[in-house]
């Protein structure tokens, strides 16, 4: 058991005063070769993309991707030896995935923008489409109707799904009753059903037996089939990354177990949770074939989610984006641009309002 | 060295260190119970832990359990409170009596007996969704029980522990904001809110500086004048500054744990009669 003295005087020596990043710092060698490695590749691909006739998707993957590898893997090894090579290769091939992610995000974003943007307007956001007709131009009518029929359909669907699909993750991470394998492996099915399919069992069940007329309310009961199995997946993995420690020492208080979920083990998974209702939103927003068959299709604005059939964004894009009108079309991109931005917006609101605060108790 | 280790330095006069304390303990036969484990075994599945344990519980007193790791001292424990029957696999045989009445009894609601047992872990678990004061007071919101004065409850049971002065001003922050230390205190404040009749602690300084565990040490020995503390601990002076008595563990190598010695501290730090109590006590060993 030796005890080591600092000496004050080395410790006065070491200080440094200014902070500095010496880890930043690289030998003239390494900056060099990195610059070479990332600019050559680059500048021969340019070349060959303006002076031959290959296309430039085949030179992107067949000829820049090895070069830049292979660019890549001889500055790891002149810098760091043949153990860095792995490295240098997970680098050029990560950038390029993430790389290749953004440039398909943009050029959707892109085309949206270049194709819809002259359908947006403030009447194209309130009005609705009773007076119009495929080939009236772009200075009226709007899609007015379709966003409230998507926002109906949307709440109806959250208010059956989120509570049911939280209670089912509650059952398989909490109760852990006997049936945890069986209903797992449900809602693990339930994910597989096809939307075409959900819409087709709420038309048979519910809208040709008369029980309900096509609708907000029958939409909202076929997305909530497609919702459930994503929030109740989605809820369940948050759950489980709840430290066991947190329910052992609720209880240990005396509480029971139904106030440990509600009270400890929920609000620990907030924004867990909250993303687990926001995949459930995105899995359904975008679908089209179960509104078609379950809420129908309506020109006016419907605010009775029980009474008639009702627009909607995704079936408005549907009708009108394959007419022989460039109105109609652009009108069909136009509210396609309007969802994403909706979307944008509400995972946005959803973040801010669940950012991770402290209860007052 | 760690610190912690403390003990393993055989010249320590455990008697010197037990005439610091302000009380003599009863024997254990003649003092009220308030806890009584009888033949208590426990298995994980088909792995036995620990093999007939014996153990009286004197009302308001503290008893520590000793043992090297393993021995099944933290299982022990849990089962005092029914938190055992919570992991998979968890089984057990005899029983375990609180004031007289099998807490095993088919009629008996685990969630009562939890709230008059409570519990303090060796990892802090403040709840993160909840602010400081909010933790302190977590245990009165889950389980129901009402008491008034929920500043003065928060003051006091903060004061007890040592945090008070360290977070009375940020009482609105998140409980998770606090160090790992500054955390167990406040998981142990948040139990004793509660007002248990006793008061199960698994180690409860191992994450502690030094200061903080003489605060909790001295909570200890206060809250034990009311409170029935049993106390799992690795660090031999601390079993012997807060307890009254003492069971040391042990288990050979691929079988049960069990109790080798128990009784008063004194008895089993000064005059132990079993040699690897000896040997367990001296640092010997574990």
């Amino acid at each position: 058991m030796s005890t080591v003295i600092f000496e004050s005087a080395s410790i006065e020596h070491l200080k440094d005063e200014t902070p500095q990043r010496p880890w930043r710092k690289k030998p003239t060698k390494f900056t060099v070769s990195v610059f070479l490695a990332v600019v050559v590749p680059g500048v021969i691909v340019a070349w060959l993309f303006y002076s031959s006739m290959l296309p430039g998707a085949i030179i992107a993957v067949v000829i820049y991707l090895p070069l830049q590898l292979f660019a890549a893997g001889l500055a790891a090894l002149i810098n760091r030896g043949r153990r860095s090579i792995a490295d240098s290769f997970i680098i050029v091939l990560s950038t390029g995935a993430t790389v290749f992610t953004l440039v398909i995000l943009i050029s959707l974003i892109g085309s949206l923008v270049v194709r819809g943007f002259r359908a947006l307007s403030p009447h194209f956001l309130y009005q609705n489409s009773v007076y119009i007709n495929p080939s009236t131009p772009l200075e009226y009518g709007g899609i007015g109707h379709a966003m409230i029929g998507t926002l109906l359909i949307l709440t109806i669907a959250s208010l059956i799904a989120v509570p049911i699909g939280i209670a089912t993750a509650v059952y398989i991470t909490e109760v852990r009753g006997r049936a945890v394998a069986y209903v797992r492996f449900f809602v693990q099915s339930m994910s597989g059903v096809p939307s075409v399919v959900a819409g087709l069992f709420i038309l048979t069940i519910a809208v040709s037996t008369g029980a309900f007329n096509q609708s907000a309310f029958a939409g909202g009961l076929a997305y909530a089939i497609l919702m459930l199995p994503t929030v109740a997946r989605t809820a369940e993995e948050v759950l489980k990354l709840v430290p066991e420690d947190l329910r052992t020492g609720a209880l240990a208080l005396g509480s029971t177990r139904a106030r440990t979920v509600l009270m400890v083990v929920l609000p620990a998974a907030r924004t867990g949770i909250i993303t687990a209702i926001l995949l459930g939103i995105a899995r359904v927003i975008g679908e089209t074939a179960p509104l078609l068959l379950a809420a129908g299709n309506n020109d006016g604005t419907v605010t009775n989610p029980f009474g008639q059939a009702v627009s909607s964004i995704p079936v408005y894009i549907f009708n009108n984006v394959a007419l022989p009108y460039p109105d109609a079309v652009t009108r069909a991109w136009g509210s396609a641009l309007v969802l994403m931005i909706f979307v944008a917006v509400l995972f946005t609101l959803a973040r801010v309002l669940g950012r991770g605060k402290v209860g007052k108790y | 060295m760690n610190p912690e280790e403390g003990e393993t330095v055989s010249t320590t006069n455990y008697e010197e260190i037990a005439t610091l304390k302000d009380r003599v303990p009863v024997p254990v036969d003649s003092a009220e119970l308030a806890m009584k484990a009888q033949d208590v075994s426990v298995w994980f599945g088909k792995r036995k832990i620990l093999e007939g344990v014996y153990m009286d519980f004197p009302r308001n007193s503290c008893t520590a359990l000793i043992g090297p790791s393993g021995c099944g001292k933290s299982t022990f424990i849990r089962t005092l409170n029914r938190l055992h029957e919570l992991l998979p696999g968890a089984a057990l045989a005899g029983s375990v009596l609180y004031e007289g009445t099998d807490i095993y009894d088919p009629e008996i609601d685990p969630v009562n007996i939890r709230l008059k047992i409570g519990m303090v872990f060796q990892k802090p678990n403040p709840f993160p969704s909840m602010t400081i004061r909010g933790n302190v007071l977590s245990g009165l919101k889950l389980s129901g029980m009402k008491r008034e004065n929920h500043d003065q409850i928060v003051e006091e049971t903060l004061t007890s522990v040592g945090l008070w002065n360290e977070v009375k001003d940020r009482l609105d922050h998140a409980g998770g904001e606090l160090s790992g230390g500054q955390q167990q205190r406040l998981v142990i404040a948040r139990s004793l809110a509660v007002q248990p009749h006793v008061l199960l602690m698994d180690e409860p300084c191992s994450a502690l500086d030094p200061a903080s565990t003489l605060k909790i040490e001295e909570t200890i020995r206060e809250l034990s004048r009311t409170v029935t503390i049993i106390i799992v601990t690795h660090n031999m002076q601390q079993a012997v500054r807060v307890s009254d008595y003492t069971a040391f563990f042990l288990a050979a190598e691929n079988e049960p744990g069990h109790v080798v010695e128990q009784g008063q501290t004194t008895e089993i730090f000064s005059n132990p009669q079993d040699q690897r109590t000896l040997d367990y006590v001296n640092g010997r060993f574990g």
